[in-house]
């Protein structure tokens, strides 16, 4: 992992600004950026599906109005890192835990970030008021730097945690594999239970089972 | 002008930047919309380039990529010299409507949508290969939906209220919840192959099991609990479990 920690960190801070400040073009969401931090740290298919795991999680939230959310993206790259080089099954649970807690901590983060960024906005109250053009554009900056400290900060503490589970596993053989186990259902449950709050009651249900069967079917079938 | 879309629509692209608990999205719409206001009578520094930044950066919430029909509406507003009440009514009167369409079109819509497609695809692709078409699907999407949320904006004023009634986004509106529900649907039994692939059935049985109580305690027993909280609880309790096992 040290080779490649500068471009793990870069990774992790574009990760974490695209969650909220900057563009939103979801490369933050676990899929993505669990994915690419596998290919960094070389084993873009462990990557990949702890991404795809932690993806499952995520798609239990809509990041509507001012609800803060799990920072997913960060705890995909510090569970990518966590299960490259794993063997099997036996990394993934544990990779996917460690990717919760970096989730966990990136939502405390973005609830720090956005305290002080009202503390700044009251501030400059006045110049704000004034249709003052730079303590506007110096406020866009400054929220900007916030969230880049928060995204590094998180990526860093996922990667100590990230090597300290790879080097100090808290789990035997087995309950690795029990860990996996219980972590990979726990995610189709959260996403099934997602979809079903998003399709409502009624029509929209029947979309998503009619979905269901069509999985099951390409599953059986190929 | 077109310059001054252009960069305006980039700066739409950090509207959450300064997010604050006091004016939500305020000072990034101030911000984005603050070159279309430049060739206002009297140029940067004048009176109502002045004046209407003021306003511009007063609360204001609503869907990021929706935000831009407001921040459009309000600059051809300010433009039109429309009286400052009746600017700052318009800006209130969007924020509903902006955040509900956004939320349905894309948070509830298109997102699971192209997440579904990419989880199918890196089940039975690779994982690269679902990460790239779920990014393409998205921003296919996002992007169009941007550019033309500015251009509808600055296009309508304070006729805004027409450009969110258009025949395409009732018929967007409509069709994206089933996609979404098909696509996630979809994508869950698949993807839970892929992922038990190395599994005997018993164990293949313990995920179905798990996965059916997360269902159950997130639907019915616990509704609050939301995805994280489960996962790290299970996962603790797991530990626990496979520490003593």
């Amino acid at each position: 992992m040290t080779e490649n920690l500068g471009w793990l960190l870069a990774w992790g801070t574009i990760v974490g600004l695209d969650l909220v400040s900057v563009s939103q073009v979801m490369i933050a969401r676990p899929l993505v950026a669990g994915t690419v931090a596998g290919l960094i740290a070389g084993d873009p298919v462990a990557g990949g599906m702890v991404g795809a795991i932690l993806e499952l999680f995520a798609l239990d939230i809509l990041p509507v109005g001012a609800s803060p959310y799990p920072d997913y993206g960060l705890g995909a790259v510090a569970a990518a890192v966590t299960v490259a080089g794993a063997p099997g099954a036996l990394g993934i649970g544990l990779a996917v835990g460690v990717g919760l807690l970096v989730a966990y901590l990136g939502e405390l983060g973005i609830r720090e970030v956005r305290r002080r960024n009202t503390a700044d906005v009251r501030r400059q109250r006045g110049a704000l008021d004034a249709g003052d053009r730079r303590a506007m554009s110096a406020i866009q900056l400054r929220g900007l730097a916030r969230d880049a400290v928060r995204a590094f900060t998180v990526t860093a503490a996922g990667l100590l945690l990230a090597a300290a589970a790879s080097r100090w596993p808290p789990v035997t053989v087995r309950g690795a594999v029990l860990v996996t186990v219980v972590l990979i259902g726990a995610g189709i449950g959260a996403a099934a239970a997602g979809a079903m709050r998003l399709s409502g009651p009624g029509f929209g249900l029947r979309w998503f089972a009619l979905g269901l069967v069509a999985g099951a079917a390409w599953v059986i079938v190929l | 002008m077109n310059g001054r879309l252009l960069l305006a629509w980039l700066r739409t692209l950090l509207v959450q930047a300064s997010w604050n608990y006091d004016r939500m999205v305020g000072v990034g719409a101030a911000y984005a919309s603050e070159p279309m206001l430049r060739d206002l009578p009297g140029g940067v520094g004048g009176e109502r380039y002045k004046k209407a930044m003021a306003r511009a950066g007063q609360f204001f919430n609503a869907h990021p990529y929706m935000a831009g029909i407001a921040i459009g509406a309000v600059a051809r507003a300010e433009h039109e010299g429309v009286p400052a009440e009746s600017i700052r009514r318009l800006r209130h009167a969007l924020i509903g409507p902006l955040g509900s369409l956004g939320d349905k079109l894309v948070w509830a819509g298109v997102l699971p949508a192209a997440a579904g497609i990419g989880l199918a695809v890196a089940a039975t692709a690779s994982p690269l290969a679902g990460a790239l078409s779920f990014l393409v699907v998205y921003n296919v999407v996002h992007i169009a939906a941007r550019g033309w949320a500015l251009r509808a904006g600055w296009r309508s004023g304070t006729r805004v209220a027409q450009a969110l009634t258009a025949g395409g986004i009732q018929r967007g509106l409509r069709l994206v919840g089933p996609i979404a529900a098909v696509s996630v649907g979809l994508a869950i039994p698949v993807l839970a192959d892929w992922l038990a692939q190395d599994f005997s059935t018993r164990t293949r049985l313990s995920i179905g099991l798990v996965a059916g109580l997360g269902v159950v305690l997130s639907r019915w027993l616990v509704p609050t609990i939301g995805a994280l909280r489960y996962g790290l609880i299970v996962a603790a309790f797991a530990i626990v479990v496979g520490w003593l096992w």
